[in-house]
């Protein structure tokens, strides 16, 4: 990683390391989080879950918790708004009414004068249930005569079904065809801040909702939706969010019982998940089980693939239909020859908490099998996996088979950087060990959108810009900074059209009263919607200041230079110089003036294709794409897994901040080695029983090795000077990479997350007598 | 519940109080002295986000009492820069990467003091080792440990 990043601005521009804009407030302490915030009158909120996974609520009995002194309200489910709440399908109120349906479900709402007293109150109510059958697994969900979560569905929230070309004849005519079943895991998100809002009703009666998302806009909607209040009457104010990754967005359910609870009451409520409330409320990613049957051609060419999910929902539908759907065609876009494709996802409903989206958004489970399937592959074909890859790389101008149009596509580019960097070339030569402890190497590859048109046919960012009367610059947007960096990317675009320091620049935190409208930080959409916005931003503002200047000082624009904050004419010399303040002020006071204001919109040229049958066309204005070498030393003895190194190249078209991008990378190459080795959520009949950070093993500083990040400029033609996402594609390719190297290192193929040392173990066991059988022969 | 009178130096600054026997030091901080910037994340002692300095040692703030901090002294984020200067750590930490959402980053900053003080010239290993307490979700703790090792080299002087 490179150190020339600099605390001051001054020497910032696009493609320096550049630190975050709020660094001093965030490293002094003084970003406020929503659980920072106290206002006068504030009550406490808590909730009490189901302890049950799937019963009837016969009774709950409020009097002794409410008769607490210090508790103001004690609210179950018959006291919320009748209308159903979700993201599409409208499936629960916003406390269970009638039954429970996981474990974790909010069941009862108290608010109350402090934190202990509100959880004093809990425990005096008192809800009788009457337990229901099980559905214990999306296999007993989908058989016939189970028991139903939701009814009159058989237990199917929603079955995807694509094809394309002739793919029988293409398996017919395959050179090779290999089929394997791949598992994977939840996993939960895991950001450090765990879900917190405080809510109230402003005198003119509106609700006020300040809470840690990654949207307010879609929030409000939701709020608003679910309370049954026009929009104008909600307001989402966006605190300092303490990590996300695809958590907070719409499906956490903390922000939505505050909210109810301040409207309900009136004054301001302060909702701060616990950890195990965050653990039982939050949505983790669906578990997948993937068929992967594919094809290749005498040229080691990918040219038939048919996909088989079957994906847990959990207990209620949010956004796991669209990381299904993920799941089952994003990754076909990554083979460059292939045209045959035949893919069937299904989602069942079962007892386990609901899933939905968290980080890669179904992208990492489909890359830990394409992966995993490409390297069997590869060897059945005797090639090298890098080699083999590389060979069905999409590229640049190419058109997937899904329809997706890539300007621009680094993916060989970044194998080449992580085989040389591992120093491929030479260690696959080497004598394999032999000892109790075996190295071995794994690659995979991935591809992420950057942006995805779906939401009303409009997938644009806006930014606004203005000049303060000191000659500064303020921004607004609608998308979210969690910590990624993305209003220092916005700083920057809109800085260096101005020829001004990014220090020179602020970026308002998102309010639904006061920034413009934004889908929110989601789907990798940020740095090529909202950044090509603020360059226009940018380019609109320098126009008015220059055509204001010329009119000033009665040289043409042509003749104007604009540096440093400042515009003066280039040829005569002395001449008076005018600032970003002195021009700000005079086109405000004077006759017809106005402040130098202006809102700039970009909306890509992709295409609605998620929500059409056949989903085929161009989403997003870019895509991104990654690749992870892993070398592994794995202890035959003990099954022990231990990373020796690892390398990640993301192609982000074009590092606009390479601190940022080195840190996404390392960040979400982090996430995927925990999900690999380390994270497993652990389920009895549906039960949670790992719901802390003790027992739920994330990655700490000893247990990862160094990452390695690299980055690869495509330079996409749709990017803002060239920039595709860079924040979740790294997640993607890290398990199957590890997966991959585990083989390579002691011949245990795991094809189910996660990668454990029993597993290993087993894996070695069943070697070892397959061996000692009589007539093994060994390949 | 009975309040036990106690006084402590935070940050430099003699704090006098009465807190219930069973009041946290983290809520201590947070909720009568206003010094948000210890964060809590875990309630159990595993994240570190609340790790303050107690006499100069690491200690999470979410598994002690204020009580237990009575003629002792306390150092939270806050009491690290000097007016606008900032400490070499925090000045790392903006330019290495050593941050992204914020939320670990007052007790990584604790626990990279504590570090320091201990071993002023760490080798990467002796940081990963030290941060073990410190979870962090964002930076896969390269960041971290590239702001540690640069500013100990600053403090060093070298």
């Amino acid at each position: 990683m490179t150190t020339e990043a600099r605390l001051d601005g001054a020497a910032s521009t696009i493609g320096r390391p550049t630190p975050p804009l709020n660094a001093r407030e965030k490293l002094t302490g003084r970003a406020l989080y929503a659980a920072d915030f106290k206002m006068p009158g504030m009550l406490h909120l808590k909730v009490l879950r189901s302890p049950h996974a799937h019963a009837r609520i016969v009774s709950v009995d409020t009097a002794a918790a409410r008769a607490l002194p210090g508790v103001h309200a004690v609210l179950c489910g018959e006291d919320t708004p009748d209308r159903l709440t979700g993201v599409h399908r409208k499936q629960h109120r916003i406390l269970a009414t009638s039954k429970v349906r996981f474990v974790g479900e909010e069941v009862v709402a108290v608010a109350a004068i402090d934190e202990e007293t509100a959880r004093d109150a809990l425990d005096l109510v008192r809800v009788a249930y009457e337990p229901l059958p099980l559905v214990r697994s999306m296999d007993e969900a989908l058989r016939p005569g189970a028991a139903e979560v939701h009814e009159n569905t058989g237990n199917l929230s929603i079955e995807y079904n694509v094809e394309r070309g002739d793919v029988d004849a293409a398996f017919a005519g395959a050179a090779l065809v290999h089929e394997a079943t791949y598992e994977t895991t939840p996993q939960y998100p895991g950001y450090l801040e765990p879900m917190a809002t405080v809510a109230w009703v402003d005198g003119d009666g509106r609700l006020v909702v300040r809470t840690s998302t990654q949207s307010v806009f879609l929030q409000r909607n939701r709020y608003a939706d679910a309370l049954g209040l026009p929009v104008s009457a909600v307001r989402v104010i966006q605190a300092t969010v303490g990590g996300a990754f695809g958590g907070k967005v719409v499906e956490e359910c903390n922000s939505l019982i505050c909210a109810w609870m301040a409207h309900r009451l009136g004054r301001p409520v302060s909702f701060v998940n616990s950890r195990l409330d965050d653990f039982l409320g939050a949505r983790s990613s669906p578990a997948e089980r993937i068929t992967l049957r594919m094809g290749v051609d005498a040229e080691g060419h990918i040219i038939a693939k048919e996909v088989r999910i079957l994906a847990d929902c959990g207990a209620y539908e949010g956004l796991a239909t669209h990381v299904l759907q993920v799941s089952l065609v994003r990754s076909d876009n990554m083979h460059r020859h292939l045209r045959n494709v035949r893919s069937n996802g299904r989602l069942a409903f079962t007892n386990h908490p609901p899933r939905g989206a968290v980080r890669g958004f179904g992208g990492p489970q489909a890359a830990f099998a394409l992966n995993s399937h490409m390297t069997e592959m590869a060897q059945a074909l005797g090639i090298d996996s890098v080699d083999f890859m590389k060979r069905n790389a999409v590229r640049a101008g190419d058109t997937s088979v899904h329809g997706f149009e890539l300007g621009s596509a680094g993916l060989a580019e970044c194998f080449d950087q992580v085989s040389e960097a591992i120093g491929w070339a030479a260690k696959r030569e080497r004598p394999r060990d032999r000892g109790t402890k075996r190295r071995g190497i794994g690659f995979a590859g991935a591809i992420h959108v950057s942006g995805n048109r779906e939401m009303g046919n409009w997938d644009g960012s806006i930014v606004t810009a203005r000049v303060t009367a000191d000659g500064r610059v303020t921004l607004s947007t609608g998308e979210s900074d969690m910590g990624q960096g993305a209003y220092t990317m916005l700083a920057q675009c809109c800085a260096s059209e101005l020829g001004i320091p990014v220090s020179r620049v602020t970026v308002l935190p998102t309010d639904t009263d006061l920034s413009p409208y934004g889908h929110g930080s989601i789907a990798s959409r940020v740095t090529i919607l909202a950044g090509n916005a603020a360059i226009r931003a940018g380019r609109a503002i320098r126009g008015r200041l220059l055509a204001l200047a010329s009119e000033v000082l009665g040289v043409p624009e042509g003749d104007l230079t604009i540096a440093g904050g400042e515009i003066y004419a280039t040829s005569t010399s002395p001449n008076r110089r005018l600032t970003f303040g002195e021009l700000s002020r005079l086109h405000l006071y004077r006759h017809g003036g106005e402040e130098l204001r202006v809102t700039a919109t970009y909306d890509p040229p992709t295409f609605l294709a998620m929500s059409r049958p056949d989903q085929y066309g161009n989403v997003a204005p870019g895509y991104s794409f990654a690749a992870q070498a892993v070398e592994v030393e794995v202890d035959t003895e003990t099954g022990q897994v231990e990373i020796l190194a690892t390398v990640v190249s993301d192609d982000c078209g074009r590092a606009l901040n390479p601190l940022a991008v080195h840190g996404q990378t390392c960040g979400a190459a982090a996430m995927g080695i925990g999900w690999a080795l380390y994270e497993e959520m652990k389920f009895e009949d549906c039960r949670l029983l790992n719901g802390n950070l003790a027992d739920y093993t994330m990655p700490t500083a000893g247990s990862l090795p160094h990452i390695r990040s690299e980055i690869v400029e495509s330079m996409e033609p749709n990017g803002p000077y060239g920039a595709k996402g860079a924040s979740e594609t790294a997640m993607l390719p890290g398990a199957a990479a590890i997966a991959n190297a585990v083989h390579d290192a002691v011949g245990v193929r795991i094809r189910e997350l996660p990668i454990t040392p029993e597993k290993i173990l087993a894996g070695l066991r069943a070697r070892a007598s397959a061996d000692a059988a009589p007539g093994a022969s060994h390949a | 519940m009975s309040r036990i009178p106690i006084e402590v130096i935070v940050n430099g600054v003699a704090q006098r109080a009465e807190v219930p026997a069973r009041r946290l030091l983290a809520d201590f901080l947070r909720d009568d002295l206003f010094l948000t910037g210890t964060k809590r994340g875990c309630e159990t002692g595993v994240c570190g986000a609340c790790s303050v300095l107690l006499d100069g040692e690491v200690v999470k703030s979410c598994l002690s009492l204020a009580v237990q901090a009575d003629g002792h002294e306390v150092t939270t984020v806050e009491g690290l820069a000097a007016g606008e200067d900032l400490h070499p750590l925090q000045e790392a930490f903006a330019e290495h990467g050593g941050f992204q959402c914020g939320y670990c980053t007052p007790g990584m900053l604790m626990a990279a003091i504590a570090i320091l003080h201990e071993t002023p010239s760490p080798t990467e290993a002796e940081v990963r080792a030290g941060l073990s307490g410190n979870l962090c979700r964002c930076t896969g703790y390269v960041g971290i440990v590239e702001s540690i090792m640069a500013a100990a080299e600053k403090m060093r002087g070298t």
